[in-house]
């Protein structure tokens, strides 16, 4: 009777999250493009062979792996800020918390087109500040070396407000009796956050990364929108190197093997990211589990 | 009394007989009315607004045709288009298609084949240069609207004569540069897309190399001819011929620097002579159009050209082949040329004197299209010029030396033909 | 550095961005190129009707946006909320693990999931159909829906339930009775969460809908942005970021409470 209530959505859940990853391992295997009129034909290996020689994968991937990391980084430290600012009651806060959460409710894609514009040279204000700062005329869309920062920059004032939630309802979990404690003792707001809030938030911090950083490596609408993968492929993610090889070479047999080889290296990267920050931040003994694992 | 009620029975019954087919006609009527849609990219869609109306008045009551609105970069459209394709039926009939995406579409089966709607009369009557990029493995499939082919624009009003050869390109750039007649000798599009690969064919080609033979399948790109090609365009930037931001321009970019007098010569397709004729343009009238400099013999553009084709699987076949008859007539093509500059295919109108008279630098066209060389045509040139894209671009901005940078290109497209099969 | 300047400075940053795009929507092309010089004309409404007079008028997205938000909400809660019911109910060995599966499943980059999505909608013929993208939509936020919904359903004492049962409810009896008052809450905080996630969408919108009248709001976006003629189409731009903007603004204004309150109790329970 039970299993009735679980039955749909579990059957939904089934073939949108799990069949779609046997099916790309299957086709990872198979020539299937527009050359084999977009039938599925056995070809051992060779599929992995070229994804291990493909130049522009890996490079993909760094620039992926530099945005997500860059990204999530100053997201987290920001959202820590923006946390301790709403934590205390005053007069006003609530609006203020309203206010800075529009920019994660905004569609991606809007707001790209609005960067674009922030970002144009010669006609955009960032161009503007520049040039009164001295620094000159930085064409960030156009220059390899920079057009990446635009785009961390633009994902950063999206996702920030969502990591500032998450560490806004750690925070108010912790008791104020600990900070008065510490602060009899003669402690100021540093060691404060260094032996309270750090350790008690350590729950909330390793959510909040998780789940950045799983979303920023599939990045895919803001580049598409904001830079189109440009200039010289440097803004390229790997989730749109395979929407083209799928949608622009109709080469169906590799765009599933860059999934599915992306899908392991991102599982493996946030393993590896969870259990580094599990040592880097240490607990405290009144911490509660917030994922019970 | 029976015999009165018999008789109005069957004016009664007559009349709605009458009444039933009238109806019927009528219905006939309106389902004989085919009604044909066109996607065409922005620019040619309003390019072929009056077109249109002409057409559905002239075939009015039989077929109506519509034309769609598609994006105005042509990846974009491309992408459009298939995406569309892909998902099963696609909404529309007929679909005007860049030169360079036909063997894809209709490798992956797309496309209908027309080659029993044009006769060898028709094909015949097409420009020399028009007639490259429109059949796949012995079909034909599409039928040219216009001829776009790269060309060479120059200052008149600064200097006699064109220079022929890449090395007097820069020649007459670096001493106009000197006596400050320009800012910049020569803009083109330098960003990383299909506008590069454009540029690069005309320079490979020019010095005397091939890209890709696609019979036999021979790269080269790293061959001495390719190299010399990507050194140059590399060269025109480290020697301040091009400006650096030359490496972001499109068509776009480099018409407006050329537009406001900023350059001595551009690159760029046919559609910018009549921007250039404008009221706003400050080189009005000082604008003179050749071919792209090459070693002597080697002259190359860049075949462009759109064409327009009818999916498989559409319900109106011969009536999209009536309006794709129409808008390439030359009638229509004598209207697109005049009013919007789009060189035409057909060699009538190429050669009409009327127009030759009314606009002389539709000789220039011609003569451009004599030398127009299609891109690679094979159904993996989408990814073969991305490659080729990537390593120019990296070679562009310094980060590759000219080398380098085409030795990876022709390594990547070996791969890329190599894991597809095709290599032999 | 004091509160009021620290509060200053968030509220340009989150909002800085947002007000430039309105301000320049109302500049004439001239102005445009030189926003900080003055300029005698400078206000204009052209961009905002070149963008509502487009073809299709942008009101079409902004509907279609609804029609699928809706759907997707609906279908999404029509089945997380009878599973976050019954996920309490089997061994708890099988719940601790579905939870940890629904957590994997939530924090899937679920952009890598489009190429298997399309092969879906190609062999099941759901292209270019509104409805259809709810059973995506419906699918992809049911893990987040089914573990918000859950929590809510633990906080409910037992005994209600079994008081319930003596009286004779059935089960059906009981959701719409109790369960569904009770939790409504949270009912409304998945809701909106899952309301805004349809909305946003855009990878899965971009390959199942190619038909421009059919498109959602994001979708057209990025349409528009590849799609300008002029050489300086920034005015369009920025009046489309804006007016692509306001229903978000509005739907964040006014279920401010349910959202917030959505986002941090999934974060305090996991």
């Amino acid at each position: 009777m039970i299993i009735f209530l679980l039955l749909p959505a579990l059957l939904l859940l089934l073939v949108v999250f799990v069949v779609p990853l046997f099916r790309y391992a299957w086709l990872s295997f198979h020539a299937d493009s527009v050359i084999t009129g977009l039938i599925a034909i056995p070809n051992g290996g060779a599929n992995w062979l070229r994804l291990l020689q493909d130049l522009r994968y890996w490079q993909d991937l760094g620039q992926t792996l530099r945005f997500a990391g860059v990204s999530v980084g100053l997201e987290l430290i920001l959202a820590l800020c923006i946390a301790l600012l709403l934590d205390q009651r005053w007069r006003g806060r609530d609006v203020v918390r309203t206010l800075a959460l529009i920019p994660w409710a905004l569609p991606t894609t809007v707001m790209a087109l609005g960067w674009r514009w922030i970002f144009n040279t010669p006609y955009g204000p960032i161009d503007h500040f520049t040039k009164i700062a001295g620094i000159g005329s930085l064409n960030i869309l156009g220059d390899p070396n920079f057009a990446w920062i635009a785009t961390v920059w633009a994902d950063v004032w999206k996702t920030t407000p969502f990591a500032a939630l998450i560490l806004l309802a750690g925070l108010q979990t912790i008791p104020a009796d600990l900070y008065e404690a510490l602060r009899l003792e003669g402690g100021n707001a540093l060691i404060c956050l260094r032996r309270i809030t750090l350790p008690l938030l350590r729950p909330y911090i390793l959510l909040a990364l998780l789940f950045r950083l799983a979303q920023s490596f599939g990045v895919f609408d803001l580049i598409q929108v904001l830079t189109g993968g440009g200039p010289a492929s440097t803004t390229e993610s790997i989730a749109l190197y395979a929407y083209w090889n799928a949608l622009r070479f109709l080469d169906f047999g590799y765009s599933s093997t860059i999934i599915m080889a992306s899908f392991v290296l991102i599982s493996l990267i946030c393993v590896i990211a969870w259990i580094g920050l599990q040592v880097l931040i240490p607990t405290h003994p009144k911490s509660r589990g917030v994922i019970e694992l | 009394m029976m015999r009165h009620s018999h008789f109005i029975r069957r004016i009664i019954a007559t009349l709605f007989i009458v009444l039933i087919c009238s109806a019927g006609f009528g219905i006939a009527q309106a389902r004989s009315i085919e009604s044909v849609s066109f996607l065409m990219a922005a620019p040619f869609a309003d390019a072929t607004q009056d077109l249109v109306k002409q057409f559905n008045q002239e075939h009015r009551g039989n077929i109506s045709l519509q034309v769609v609105r598609g994006p105005l970069e042509t990846e974009a459209m491309s992408d459009l288009a298939i995406s569309s394709l892909l998902l099963g039926k696609a909404p529309f009939d007929g679909l005007l298609m860049d030169v360079t995406w036909l063997p894809k579409y209709a490798a992956a089966g797309w496309m209908q084949p027309l080659e029993d709607y044009f006769s060898e009369t028709d094909i015949a009557s097409l420009a020399i240069g028009a007639r490259e990029g429109n059949s796949y493995d012995g079909h034909l499939y599409r039928w040219p609207m216009n001829a776009d082919m790269g060309l060479l624009y120059y200052r008149t009003d600064l200097m006699e004569l064109p220079p022929e050869t890449p090395d007097q390109l820069v020649q007459v750039s670096q001493s106009l540069q000197k006596d400050k007649k320009v800012d910049w000798g020569y803009v083109w599009q330098g960003r990383q897309y299909e506008g590069l690969s454009c540029v690069y064919l005309e320079l490979i080609d020019g010095f005397g190399g091939d890209w890709l033979k696609t019979d036999s399948n021979q790269i080269g790109l790293n061959s001495k001819p390719g190299v010399e090609a990507a050194a140059w365009l590399q060269g025109l930037i480290d020697q301040g011929v091009s400006p650096r931001a030359v490496t972001n321009y499109g068509e776009a970019e480099a018409l407006q620097s050329f537009k406001v007098g900023d350059a001595a010569f551009m690159r760029n397709w046919p559609y910018a002579w009549a921007e250039l004729q404008k009221s706003d343009s400050a080189v009005k009238g000082n604008v003179g159009i050749t071919t792209m400099v090459a070693k002597p013999g080697h002259t190359t553009a860049t075949l462009g050209s759109w064409g327009l084709t009818v999916l498989k699987g559409s319900s109106h076949v011969d009536a999209s082949i009536e309006a794709i008859r129409f808008l390439t007539s030359e009638t229509a093509q004598k209207q697109l040329f005049l009013k919007y500059g789009y060189s035409p295919t057909q060699q009538r109108v190429i050669d009409d004197p009327q127009l030759l008279q009314d606009k002389p630098i539709l000789a220039e066209f011609g003569r451009a299209l004599k030398v127009a060389t299609p891109r690679p045509q094979t159904a993996l040139y989408a990814q073969i010029s991305d490659v080729l894209t990537r390593q120019l671009s990296s070679i562009l901005t310094g980060e590759r030396t000219p080398e380098n940078g085409m030795n990876v290109a022709a390594a990547n497209t070996n791969q890329i033909l190599m894991s597809a099969g095709e290599k032999p | 550095m004091n509160r009021r300047s620290l509060v200053g400075l968030l509220l340009l940053w989150s909002l800085g961005p947002l007000l430039w795009q309105v301000y320049t929507s109302f500049c004439s092309d001239q102005a445009l190129i030189q926003p900080f010089v003055s300029h005698d004309q400078r206000w204009t409404l052209i961009h905002y009707q070149s963008v509502l007079n487009a073809n299709p008028p942008f009101w079409r997205y902004l509907v279609n946006s609804l029609i699928v938000g809706i759907s997707s909400t609906f279908l999404c809660l029509l089945l997380a909320l009878p599973a976050a019911y019954a996920l309490n109910r089997i061994p708890r060995q099988l719940s601790a693990l579905s939870r940890l599966a629904l957590v994997g499943a939530a924090l899937f980059p679920y952009v890598l999931l489009f190429l298997a999505l399309l092969e879906l909608a190609r062999a099941l013929n759901l292209g270019n159909q509104l409805l259809a993208l709810s059973l995506p939509y419906a699918a992809l936020s049911q893990p987040l829906a089914i573990l918000l919904l859950n929590n809510a359903f633990n906080d409910l004492p037992p005994e209600l339930e079994d008081a319930a049962k003596l009286e004779g409810l059935s089960l059906f009896q009981r959701f719409r009775w109790i369960f569904i008052p009770l939790i409504s809450p949270a009912t409304a905080s998945t809701a909106i969460l899952v309301f805004l996630f349809s909305w946003n969408e855009y990878p899965i919108a971009l390959t199942w809908i190619s038909d421009s009248s059919k498109l959602t709001l994001p979708v057209a976006m990025a349409r528009i942005a590849g799609s300008s003629i002029y050489s300086v189409p920034y005015g369009a731009y920025a009046a489309a970021t804006v007016l692509g903007s306001i229903p978000l603004v509005l739907l964040v204004l006014i279920f401010q409470k349910p959202i917030v309150s959505g986002l941090t109790s999934g974060a305090v329970k996991g």
